[in-house]
């Protein structure tokens, strides 16, 4: 039997007395394209930061292909991306790529790095300060550092938020791409559309829990919205 | 060392295109040294007395500014988290923190000691190169301490208030031993507990150092 990509058992999270995770059993197999959805405060980011390894579960294990996501050698196989750009204003794009070409240690790097620029179409803006960058920019350089090392698994904290209908389009067929390529693919979202576009299976939070586990192809986002998102809900963000 | 060498690299590299730190630190010990020889009409004696203290309070209140600017730039965009991300040993990455804090002090400590000497009218003598090792030690032990301090403070929203709450203590002893050390050489009266306090203050170094080292993957955690 294969080793899940993703492994969650019995995870619960607390900060003090504020509980943020209860009681979370979830294995993703490598390649699955898994949508997470639910309110804000419902523990999208905690469960993210906990399978990144930069949080510790109060309760539970988690194991990324087999071993420990906190042990440094495993974090070379995820990539985050999130609202946080994890680039530096005042450096180009090319010095941020090779930053972290450096410190991934990815082979050929310049050829690797000239390829992602290509990607995302920023080759002509590459030697100019991230700070001069727009928003959309900003976000496709964001997502090019994260795939420089060519990671197995990748995490996606609301990337959507904040882009321009380009910057979306470009990234939905970025992340197309990633899912033909066999990588595996964990995106918290709001919009229950892309999500049902994009991903193989959805999990719902709710209270901290997961309240639905299933597969997007049998499920019609509308019938979700309705069931767990309901307008009558006070607070609801989807 | 692959990693704390880009680290560094990239630190300098930012330094280098915005001065920032280096500018604000030299103009910051410019106005100590102008504003204490302007305003304390002291005879030469007196002045030999006060000026390695004067020096040290220049070097490590700008090292302080060095330190706060150093951890907000990680802070900027989630860099910081990004660190906690990165596939390496958080020893590495103290290490590439410490190197570039470091060496942005020794070269602000460059530029700032030679219009230390003209204001205060010291003598140079080959004597004076013994503070080579006194500033080497000290600034390393303020850097070593403040380096894992910040990583610290820098989560806090008073960053600056609590970076100073926790070095000051810390770092007292050391600054004294070098204040002590750079009065012997300015004064030209090295005496047979140079050395030892100099042992005292590479062995400082050497223990913060190797603490920060180990624990500096704890902080990065959340």
């Amino acid at each position: 039997m294969a080793i899940p990509a993703l492994q969650i058992k019995d995870v619960s999270k607390d900060f003090g007395r504020i509980i943020a995770l209860r009681g979370i059993n979830l294995s993703v197999d490598p390649g699955e394209f898994v949508s997470i959805l639910g309110r804000n405060g419902a523990g999208k980011t905690t469960l993210l930061n906990i399978i990144s390894g930069v949080s510790q579960p109060s309760e539970g294990s988690v194991e990324l292909f087999g071993s420990d996501p906190s042990d440094r050698q495993n974090k070379a196989k995820l990539a985050v991306i999130s609202h946080e750009m994890f680039l530096y204003d005042n450096l180009t794009a090319m010095e941020n790529l090779e930053y972290y070409s450096r410190i991934y240690n990815v082979p050929d790097s310049a050829v690797r790095v000239e390829q992602v620029l290509r990607d995302i179409e920023l080759t002509h803006r590459r030697f100019d300060l991230v700070s001069t960058y727009s928003r959309g920019m900003t976000q496709r350089l964001t997502i090019a550092r994260a795939l420089l090392h060519e990671p197995a698994l990748l995490l996606l904290d609301e990337p959507f938020t904040g882009l321009d209908q380009h910057a979306i389009g470009m990234l939905i067929n970025l992340l197309r791409k990633q899912r033909e390529k066999g990588r595996t693919i964990l995106l918290t979202t709001h919009d229950l559309h892309t999500a049902k576009e994009l991903s193989d299976r959805f999990i719902i939070l709710e209270k901290h829990r997961i309240v639905k586990d299933g597969m997007m192809a049998d499920t019609d986002p509308d019938k979700i919205r309705n069931e767990f998102f309901s307008a009558s809900t006070a607070g609801v963000e989807v | 060392m692959r990693a704390a060498i880009a680290i560094v690299k990239k630190d300098l590299r930012m330094e280098f295109r915005s001065k920032e730190s280096i500018l604000a630190m030299w103009i910051f010990s410019l106005l100590i040294f102008v504003i204490f020889n302007f305003t304390f009409e002291v005879s030469r004696l007196v002045m030999l007395e006060i000026a390695p203290g004067l020096l040290w309070v220049a070097f490590v209140f700008s090292g302080m500014f060095g330190l706060n600017h150093s951890f907000a730039l990680e802070k900027e965009n989630g860099n910081l988290r990004a660190m906690a991300l990165m596939p390496v040993d958080g020893g590495q990455i103290y290490v590439g923190k410490f190197l570039s804090v470091t060496l942005i002090m020794l070269m602000f400590e460059a530029l700032i000691f030679p219009v230390f000497i003209i204001f205060y009218d010291l003598q140079l003598s080959l004597q004076t190169f013994k503070l080579i090792p006194v500033l080497l030690g000290g600034t390393i032990g303020f850097t070593s301490l403040g380096t894992i301090l910040s990583a610290v403070a820098v989560h806090t929203r008073n960053q600056q208030i609590l970076l100073s709450l926790l070095l000051w203590p810390l770092v007292s002893p050391i600054i004294i031993w070098s204040v002590t050390l750079t009065g012997m050489v300015l004064g030209g009266e090295i005496t047979a507990s140079f050395y030892p306090l100099l042992t005292r203050v590479v062995a400082f170094d050497v223990i913060f150092f190797t603490l920060s080292y180990m624990l500096f993957d704890f902080i990065l955690e959340d």
